[in-house]
C-alpha cells in the first residue's frame, strides 16, 4: 500500500486541512444560555473564550452531532460535525424555549473552517500569528482581526480550527502554506483526518455515528450528565444500566472493514463498526461493539470475519497510537532540529497486531 | 467464555472499580462509577483533569495498587484514560513502589 504524505505528516510534521465538514452557527441574545444549555448534555459551566467537548442528541437519546459548545462573551458559537449548518440552525431553533429571545446565524454560509494538525502544527501557526500563540491552552479560542482560533482537534495530535471569512479563506490558506514549507506541510484530506481520529479513538459522527448506537454504547457518557435535563435526557436515563454492549478498540494483520462480525469461538460476540488501515502502526485498527462482558482491552482470543475469512484480532487499550505531540514540548522542541530528539516510537512495544504480547 | 479469558477479563474489571473508586474519591468527581467508561479521556476534553490531578492520581496509585509513577517512572501515555492506568497495573507497573 502507497505511503499517505498526510497521514505521515499528522503523526510528525503536520498537514492543512478543509474543515468544510464541520458547521459553525453562533446563538445569541438574552435566551442564548437557556437555549445552549437545553441542548448540552453536559453541565454548561464556561468561561469566556473555553470550548466544552459534547453531543447533541435527539429524543431517543442518539448522537445527532458532535459538537464543542464555545462561550463567546454573552453568545455561544457551535462547531459541529453531522449537521449542516442549515440543520443545525433549524435545530437549534426548534429545542429553543418557547419564547426564547436568541438570534441564530449560520457562520458557515459566511466563513470557512480550515484545521491544522500534527505535533508541529504550533510551530506552523506560530510563524504565521507570532511565538504569543505557542501557550494557547486546549479547549481554548480568541478571536483575531477577522480569524478565529480554536486549540481543537480529533487526531491526538496538537490541533486548530480557524474560522475565516469565506473571502479571506484562500489567502489564509496560501498564508499557512508558505510558512508551513519549512515545515514540510502537507494537505490533510477528510479521509486521513478520519483515519487518525479512528487510531485516538474520537468518535467520529460519519462512521460509527450512524450506527443508532447510545452514548452508553459509545463509551461516550464523559459528554452528557444524568443531573440535568435537556434534549434526549429522559431517553438515556431509561437506557442507563440496561446496556449489553459497549466499544472496543481493535487491530488485525490483515483488512478489517465495518460490518465484520466479530466471533470467540463459534460464537458472534460483535461487530466491526469502523475501520481503516493505519500506516503508522502498520495493521488495520478498528472499532467493534461487543456484547459488554467481552468488550474489554487486551484480549487476542476473537476473529473478525471478513469477507468470510476469520481474521485474528486483539483489542487494545486506546488510544493505538502514542502519539509524538505527548511528548513535543514547544518550549523545548523545533521542527528543525526534531532530528537532536529520541522521542519514543509512535506505536508502543507490543501493541501492533503482528506482537503476541499485544496489549 | 472459557477459563483463561474470564480469568484476563474479572482481572481488568477488577482493577477497572478499584480505579474508579479511588478516582471518585480522591478526586472528588460527582460521578457515578458506572459513568466512568474504560476508554474515556481523564485529561483534556474528557473528565478535564490538570496537572495537579495528575499527581493525586500517582500518589493514589502508589497507595492502592504499589505502583510508583510519581517521579517519571511511566510515560503520559499511561495516564490517558482508566485502561491506560489499568494496563499498566496489570502489566506491574513501570516501577514498583519501594
Amino acid at each position: 500500500m502507497p505511503a499517505d504524505l498526510a497521514l505521515d505528516a499528522l503523526r510528525t510534521s503536520a498537514a492543512l486541512g478543509d474543515a468544510s465538514h464541520v458547521a459553525c452557527v453562533r446563538v445569541a441574545g438574552a435566551g442564548a444560555f437557556a437555549t445552549i444549555d437545553r441542548l448540552c448534555p453536559r453541565e454548561l459551566f464556561l468561561r469566556d473564550g473555553q470550548l466544552l467537548h459534547t453531543l447533541l442528541l435527539r429524543e431517543d437519546g442518539r448522537p445527532l452531532a458532535d459538537v464543542y459548545v464555545c462561550a463567546d462573551d454573552r453568545a455561544f458559537l457551535l462547531l459541529a460535525e453531522g449537521l449542516s449548518g442549515d440543520a443545525l440552525v433549524e435545530h437549534v431553533r426548534a429545542t429553543a424555549p418557547v419564547g426564547a429571545d436568541v438570534e441564530i446565524t449560520n457562520v458557515s454560509r459566511t466563513h470557512a473552517v480550515l484545521s491544522l494538525d500534527g505535533p508541529y502544527a504550533w510551530e506552523v501557526f506560530a510563524e504565521l500569528a507570532g511565538p504569543e500563540v505557542i501557550g494557547q491552552p486546549y479547549m481554548t479560542f480568541f478571536h483575531d482581526d477577522a480569524v478565529t482560533t480554536f486549540r481543537v482537534g480529533k487526531t491526538g495530535e496538537y490541533g486548530y480550527y480557524f474560522l475565516v471569512p469565506g473571502e479571506d479563506a484562500d489567502d489564509y490558506r496560501a498564508a499557512l502554506r508558505d510558512r508551513g514549507s519549512a515545515f514540510d506541510l502537507a494537505t490533510a484530506n477528510l479521509d486521513a483526518l478520519d483515519q487518525c481520529a479512528l487510531e485516538n479513538w474520537f468518535f467520529n459522527i460519519r462512521r460509527e455515528g450512524r450506527e443508532d448506537l447510545t452514548p452508553i454504547e459509545l463509551q461516550l457518557q464523559w459528554r452528557v450528565s444524568y443531573r440535568k435535563e435537556y434534549v434526549g435526557s429522559s431517553a438515556l436515563a431509561a437506557l442507563r444500566g440496561r446496556t449489553t454492549h459497549r466499544i472496543v478498540q481493535c487491530a488485525g494483520a490483515t483488512e478489517l472493514a465495518a460490518g465484520d462480525l466479530v466471533t470467540y469461538g463459534e460464537r458472534t460476540i460483535g461487530r466491526v463498526i469502523n475501520a481503516g488501515f493505519s500506516q503508522c502502526r502498520g495493521d488495520w485498527v478498528g472499532v467493534a461493539l461487543l456484547e459488554s462482558a467481552y468488550s474489554h482491552a487486551g484480549i487476542a482470543a476473537y476473529a473478525a470475519v471478513h469477507a468470510e475469512v476469520p481474521v485474528a484480532i486483539r483489542t487494545l487499550t486506546a488510544p493505538a497510537v502514542n502519539n509524538r505531540s505527548l511528548y513535543v514540548n514547544p518550549q523545548l522542541h523545533s521542527y528543525l532540529t526534531r532530528d537532536e530528539v529520541q522521542f519514543p516510537p509512535l506505536v508502543l512495544p507490543g501493541s501492533s497486531c503482528a506482537s503476541p504480547t499485544a496489549r | 467464555m472459557d477459563a483463561d479469558l474470564a480469568t484476563i477479563v474479572a482481572a481488568r474489571e477488577q482493577v477497572l472499580e478499584r480505579l474508579r473508586a479511588t478516582l471518585i474519591k480522591q478526586l472528588r468527581l460527582e460521578r457515578a462509577p458506572d459513568e466512568l467508561d474504560p476508554d474515556m479521556p481523564l485529561f483534556g476534553s474528557g473528565l478535564g483533569l490538570d496537572s495537579l490531578d495528575a499527581v493525586e492520581i500517582a500518589v493514589s496509585l502508589e497507595i492502592e495498587f504499589g505502583i510508583h509513577i510519581a517521579e517519571g517512572g511511566a510515560s503520559p501515555v499511561h495516564l490517558r484514560t482508566l485502561n491506560t492506568l489499568a494496563t499498566l497495573i496489570l502489566d506491574g507497573g513501570a516501577v514498583r513502589a519501594r
